[in-house]
């Protein structure tokens, strides 16, 4: 797994690339809480080279997103491939994550 | 056709029982989706295995066996850390707003979700053995052939 970061004005865009599972999902992790530490709590998580994710990814997804929510931010998802998409309907994350088709969409989402 | 692999229980090793379940699909011609549900439930069984099964113990390690039979594939993933009881799963929060939501329990909601029997069963002398079963429409019996 590759996790690159990019400012886009207030929003951080954190891409991911590769597979999200109990062996990686620790770096992502301690990647969102890095960001969130640095007062970036509005966050864009690039799924779109995300090829899998298990239970550990969503664990990950849930922490930040109640991290980021209870400041005033949030994180939301862009670009989710299929088979990232079933594991979160099938675990119920499509009703708390606010999911968008790209990175462009997913930040212009954020009030200015 | 019948496949099988052994690996430690290590973290680093799930992305090698994923790439077995996703070779041995091929071979036997199963289609994407069963396998895409197969590769999903099996890392989550191996990851509660690397992460309760074999907790404050050396790591032993998890053996996934693959049949399938032109209708239904079966999958057994074996170990001999610590027995699971799936009456002791938490269960899981699927509906909860974001402020409440759990994540605990979810990994065994996701195999019983994924495939279509799920069976459970711990021996001293044998270890533990959890057999997963899918029904597929296109798995070839006499498949195979594809060398690992």
């Amino acid at each position: 797994m590759e996790i690159t970061t990019e400012k886009r004005g207030p929003i951080t865009v954190v891409a991911i690339a590769g597979s999200v599972d109990g062996m990686t999902a620790a770096a992502l992790i301690s990647s969102f809480r890095a960001e969130v530490s640095g007062g970036n709590i509005r966050i864009v998580g690039d799924f779109a080279q995300v090829e899998y994710t298990s239970s550990a990814g969503l664990r990950a997804l849930l922490e930040t997103v109640k991290e980021t929510r209870q400041q005033g931010g949030d994180l939301r998802l862009a670009g989710v491939t299929p088979d990232v998409l079933r594991v979160l309907e099938l675990s119920g994350f499509t009703h708390i994550l606010k999911i968008f088709p790209d990175v462009e969409s997913a930040v212009a989402s954020f009030p200015a | 056709m019948r496949r099988e692999i052994e690996h430690a229980a290590l973290p680093q090793n799930l992305q090698a029982f994923r790439d077995f379940i996703e070779k041995a699909c091929r071979g036997a011609g199963v289609e994407l989706s069963v396998t895409r549900d197969l590769k999903i439930a099996v890392d989550e069984a191996c990851s509660n295995i690397v992460e309760h099964g074999y907790a404050r113990r050396p790591p032993g390690s998890i053996g996934v066996s693959f049949e399938a039979n032109g209708e239904k594939v079966v999958i057994r993933i074996t170990d001999r850390g610590n027995p699971f009881d799936a009456e002791d799963a938490p269960a899981p929060d699927l509906d909860s707003d974001w402020r409440s939501r759990r994540v605990g329990g979810l990994g065994w909601s996701l195999i019983r979700k994924l495939v279509d029997e799920v069976a459970y069963g711990s021996d001293p002398k044998t270890g533990n053995r959890l057999t997963l079963i899918k029904k597929t429409s296109h798995a070839d019996p006499g498949g195979g052939r594809e060398e690992d």
